[in-house]
């Protein structure tokens, strides 16, 4: 960030004087003195970082991808040109670009870009949900370790290490195949994963904030702990979990797709990308062109929320 | 000096504290202002885990002192002997681990919550200009931080606020800055108007000026001097700055290694030191005369290393250390002793029956 | 250093203990009966419960885990019904071939992934360093299992350059490392990517701090500037390292399902869509704790080259 200028102390007057140079003098240190002082202003830590995110045009391609995606998504029965459950047998497996099934059709003669549409309110929600989920859940847990030493603090954090013990998608494989098959359950599963480096984060941040003296400030004047943790502590860690936890959309997508790739995702015939994936795998020596539409998107998709990730984390980091 | 009746001050300790007030001394004669806060032989230890063994770190040990209401109490000492641990025991971040605190001639509890009264008369100015001030808060905000917590109404809150950043010397307009925006000078200027939102009789410093360019420090010092008589404030003063100390105190107190080695009037502890370690203190003091850099000579034998509160030396704690060291300094801790008016040394030079010896 | 090992290894084991309670219960929230499987259809109400005591599933849950655990540390993880095999034969043989690929893709990734944030490090800003980030950003956000069915459709399927099925040694070398190549490109890109991008930055740290410039003014050649670079920037490397590795052993269920390579994660996944429970718990666990000690291995060999570990810690 650019450095701001920074006024000088108060003057106790700007002076005076008999003569008009003198006068004229002190006139001109009072007009300085009100222009230094009139360009310091606000500038929060949000909007500067907001600011220096929107000059960066990968991170705004990228942000924008994403919104493309996610308005697609959302509007899908009102875009999509056909019902993505049903197929007509006659039109199995057509090649992309073919009239009227731009992205082909799969093996059930269902319509490509209709089962994209929809798929992707599935692996949108199964990216987000568990990110936010596992980000307000840790970010609890973490903050409370961080800030309670003693018994409290090493409890939560040595079983959060237990979860970490084990790979991600191993942990959301177990999770997922102990509950079942379904959206809710990989939400479920992908959060339970993500709780633990959440938690990491925040701990760790949150015991680089409570040391400062303005911990101590507010301590002073009497406020409860819950009450420093919400406005003195969580500020200070959010970006760090937010930089943190922007990273995690696409792969929670990923870890997603996998489960149902596995078949332990959303059930079929729901149209998820993995278990789309999965389905046509069969057919990629004689499709292969429609058989990597599912794949493709997953990857864009996930391409795009890395790049915005990246873009957000260089626009905050900025060490204020 | 002149004794302030007891009815022109604020009284604001009759709704609530429950505790009677303790008998206070009859103030003497040359120093007739009542004490606003005493402290009587608290103590402060922390638990250490060091190779897995416990041990126990005495930073504060058994201090007792006086801090009169609109004087200045300076707090001396080299850093590790407990300065810090010592405001934050007083301002009730730590809780003394034994000890008495008498506040207004109510008595503070050791532990646990302090009343709001407490809370809202003493009051921190902290060190570090940069840490000091949460970065996510504009100037106002922080500010505005205690008294929202105390309950005050919006409105008020806005009144004050912009009455304490000018009592400070910064414009109005600074109350939307960010820290970041601000210089150190500019940031603890901030600070002192926060620790002042609340209206506070008592300000703890710690080491407030000690960040500072020189110039700046000055200002600082200039504006706290201000401050304390337009508001009749009283100050406690800690730095390891002792020509700092020496401006703006009234009183001084050296401590050594968590213990209050000497305590006087600062102008009687500067012409008349009478403490092995505080001698070694003022004559470590660069001078501002470049003809006589040294008062006198350095008084440590050896330059060894200042021992441990986590196992302090018998006896006197500075007898390691002190060039007079005697037998009698290993087996007995020296007694506080009265050796003029208001001036308290705890050295067994001065100690009946060893003056002989000195 | 022994003591640093020995205090690591302690505190490796109350961490080893909750993986095993954590697999143990979300295996035992599973729905429907364990026993299913060994009950007649027609069973009445008293056959069960007979079977249930047999297998002791009228204990309570701490009762059943301890002796699952003690079974489990001699070597019995229980029996698959389905497969008519002991569980722990099956995993003797999942667990070496699962080994042989992870130890390859992590070679092969963090090597790879070394060299070309090396490259993109020390040629910061100019094509290489444009071309690595691009390149380890798609190997980051692809799927695994998406890049081994387009290695598949391409390599094998119009090329038929490798083999699309997973062979063993039991096939002779010669197939098994042909059949090798597909599962270890997909299952290493990710591995390769991030091992870039930590080396990258680690490198662009470490020139910019003031001993570079202190060992230039002192005469050392540029070659040996570089080495003491690389050196400084392996720690980052290692610490990623031990996640990479797990990333990998639980990658292996994709990778493994997709080429039929007849590891661990083939073994859970076939395991997860017959319902074998015991094989699943059993597998679960044992790619969890190969992962503990990766983690304690890797942990250790960071303190023995970084003193600053090693300060941290005692």
């Amino acid at each position: 960030m650019t450095e701001t200028f920074v006024p000088p102390l108060l003057p106790k007057s700007f002076g005076g004087g008999v003569d008009p140079v003198s006068r004229a003098a002190a006139e001109r240190r009072k007009e300085e003195w009100n222009a230094a002082v009139e360009s310091v202003k606000a500038q929060s830590f949000w909007i500067e970082t907001g600011k220096r995110f929107l000059r960066n045009r990968t991170g705004v391609v990228a942000a924008a991808i994403v919104v493309a995606l996610a308005l697609s998504a959302i509007f899908a029965p009102l875009i999509s040109p056909y019902d993505p459950l049903i197929g007509q047998p006659v039109d199995r497996l057509k090649d992309i670009g073919t009239p009227g099934h731009i992205l082909g059709t799969d093996e059930q003669g269902r319509d490509m870009l209709s089962r994209i549409l929809f798929g992707g309110r599935l692996s949108l929600l199964a990216g987000f949900v568990p990110t936010v989920a596992a980000a307000v859940i840790g970010t609890l847990i973490g903050v409370i370790a961080g800030m309670v030493r003693g018994v409290v603090g090493t409890v939560l954090m040595r079983f959060m290490d237990m979860l970490y013990a084990f790979p991600a998608i191993l942990l959301a494989i177990a999770v997922g195949s102990a509950l079942g098959p379904g959206l809710t359950n990989t939400i479920i599963a992908v959060t339970i994963v993500y709780i633990p480096p959440v938690a990491r984060v925040a701990q760790s941040s949150t015991r680089r904030v409570v040391v400062q003296e303005f911990i101590e400030a507010a301590r002073l004047s009497g406020a409860s702990r819950a009450r420093i943790a919400w406005s003195q502590i969580l500020p200070n860690v959010l970006n760090d979990i937010i930089v943190y936890a922007s990273g995690l959309v696409g792969v929670a997508m990923i870890i997603a797709a996998s489960l149902s790739f596995l078949g332990l995702g959303s059930a079929p015939p729901a149209p998820e990308w993995g278990y789309m994936l999965n389905s046509l795998r069969g057919e990629l020596f004689t499709t292969p062109l429609v058989t990597i539409v599912p794949g493709f998107f997953i990857f864009l998709t996930s391409v795009a929320f890395n790049l915005a990730s990246d873009a957000l984390r260089e626009a905050m980091d900025s060490r204020l | 000096m002149t004794e302030i009746p007891e009815n022109t001050m604020i009284n604001t300790t009759e709704a609530g504290l429950a505790v009677a007030p303790p008998p206070v001394e009859q103030p003497s004669a040359t120093l007739p202002e009542r004490p606003l806060m005493e402290l009587l032989n608290v103590s402060k230890t922390f638990t250490v885990r060091s190779g897995g063994k416990r041990l126990t770190l005495s930073a504060v040990d058994g201090v007792s002192l006086r801090v009169r209401e609109g004087k200045t109490l300076g707090i001396v000492g080299e850093s590790g002997c407990g300065k810090s641990t010592l405001a934050r025991v007083i301002t009730g971040l730590h809780s003394a681990t034994s000890g008495e605190m008498i506040f207004d001639r109510a008595q503070i509890p050791a532990s646990g919550k302090r009343p709001k009264e407490v809370i809202q008369q003493m009051q921190m100015v902290f060190q570090d200009p940069s840490s000091a001030l949460n970065p996510r808060a504009t100037v106002g905000e922080s500010i505005a931080f205690p008294l929202r917590v105390q309950g005050m109404s919006r409105k008020d809150v806005d009144a004050r606020v912009t009455k304490v950043i000018s009592d400070v010397g910064l414009p109005a307009s600074y109350s939307g800055s960010y820290p970041h925006q601000l210089s150190g000078g500019q940031r603890q200027r901030v600070n002192i108007a926060r620790a002042l939102a609340l209206q506070p009789r008592m300000v703890v410093l710690d080491e407030a000026v000690s960040a500072l360019d020189k110039s700046i420090q000055a200002q600082v010092l200039n504006l706290l001097t201000d401050l304390q008589r337009d508001y009749n404030l009283t100050y406690v003063f800690i730095s390891h700055d002792l020509n700092v100390v020496e401006y703006i105190s009234d009183e001084v107190v050296v401590l050594y290694l968590g213990q209050v080695v000497e305590h006087a009037p600062a102008k009687e502890l500067w012409e008349n030191p009478q403490h092995p370690y505080t001698k070694l203190l003022l004559s470590s003091i660069p001078s501002m005369d470049p003809d006589d850099s040294t008062r006198d000579q350095p008084l440590d034998k050896d330059s060894s290393e200042i021992p441990s509160a986590i196992n302090p030396p018998s006896g006197c704690r500075f007898r390691t250390r002190c060039p007079m060291a005697m037998d009698i300094c290993a087996q007995q801790a020296p007694p506080p002793i009265e050796t003029s008016d208001g001036h308290l040394v705890a050295c067994h030079l001065y100690t009946e029956g060893s003056q002989a010896a000195a | 250093m022994l003591r640093l090992i020995i205090r690591r290894i302690l505190m490796a084991v109350p961490i080893l203990i909750g993986v095993s309670i954590i697999v143990f219960l979300l295996m035992s929230v599973v729905p429907g009966d364990p026993e299913a499987g060994l009950v007649p259809d027609d069973a009445t109400p008293a056959e069960r419960q007979a079977i249930r005591h047999q297998l002791g599933l009228d204990q309570p849950l701490p009762i059943r885990y301890f002796h699952w655990a003690v079974s489990a540390l001699h070597g019995d993880l229980g029996y698959s019904t389905l497969r008519r095999r002991e569980v722990s034969d099956l995993l003797q043989q999942a667990w070496g071939n699962t080994f042989v690929l992870a130890a390859v893709s992590a070679i092969f990734g963090i090597a790879l992934g070394l060299l070309l944030g090396y490259l993109a490090g020390t040629r910061r800003g100019k094509v290489v360093d444009r071309v690595v980030s691009i390149f380890s950003l798609g190997g980051l956000s692809i799927p695994s299992f998406f890049l081994a069915i387009l290695l598949l459709g391409v390599l094998s399927g119009q090329l038929r350059l490798f083999p699309s099925g997973g062979a063993t040694f039991d096939e002779g070398w010669g197939v098994a490392i042909q059949s090798l190549v597909l599962p270890v490109l997909s299952g290493a890109m990710i591995t390769m990517a991030i091992t870039a991008r930590v080396t990258r930055a680690a490198i662009v740290d470490v020139f910019s701090a003031d001993f570079v410039e202190t060992l230039r003014a002192k005469g050392l050649t540029e070659f040996g500037v570089r080495m003491h670079v690389l050196r400084n920037a392996i720690s980052p490397v290692l610490t990623t390292s031990g996640v990479q590795i797990g990333a990998l052993l639980g990658g292996s269920v994709l990778v493994e399902t997709i080429f039929r390579w007849p590891g661990m994660g083939l073994l859970l996944y076939t395991a997860i869509s017959t319902r074998d429970l015991e094989v699943v718990q059993g597998t679960t666990l044992v790619i969890a704790l190969t992962f503990v000690v990766i983690n304690l291995v890797v942990d250790l060999v960071q303190a023995a080259i970084d003193p600053r570990v090693r300060g941290a810690v005692s």
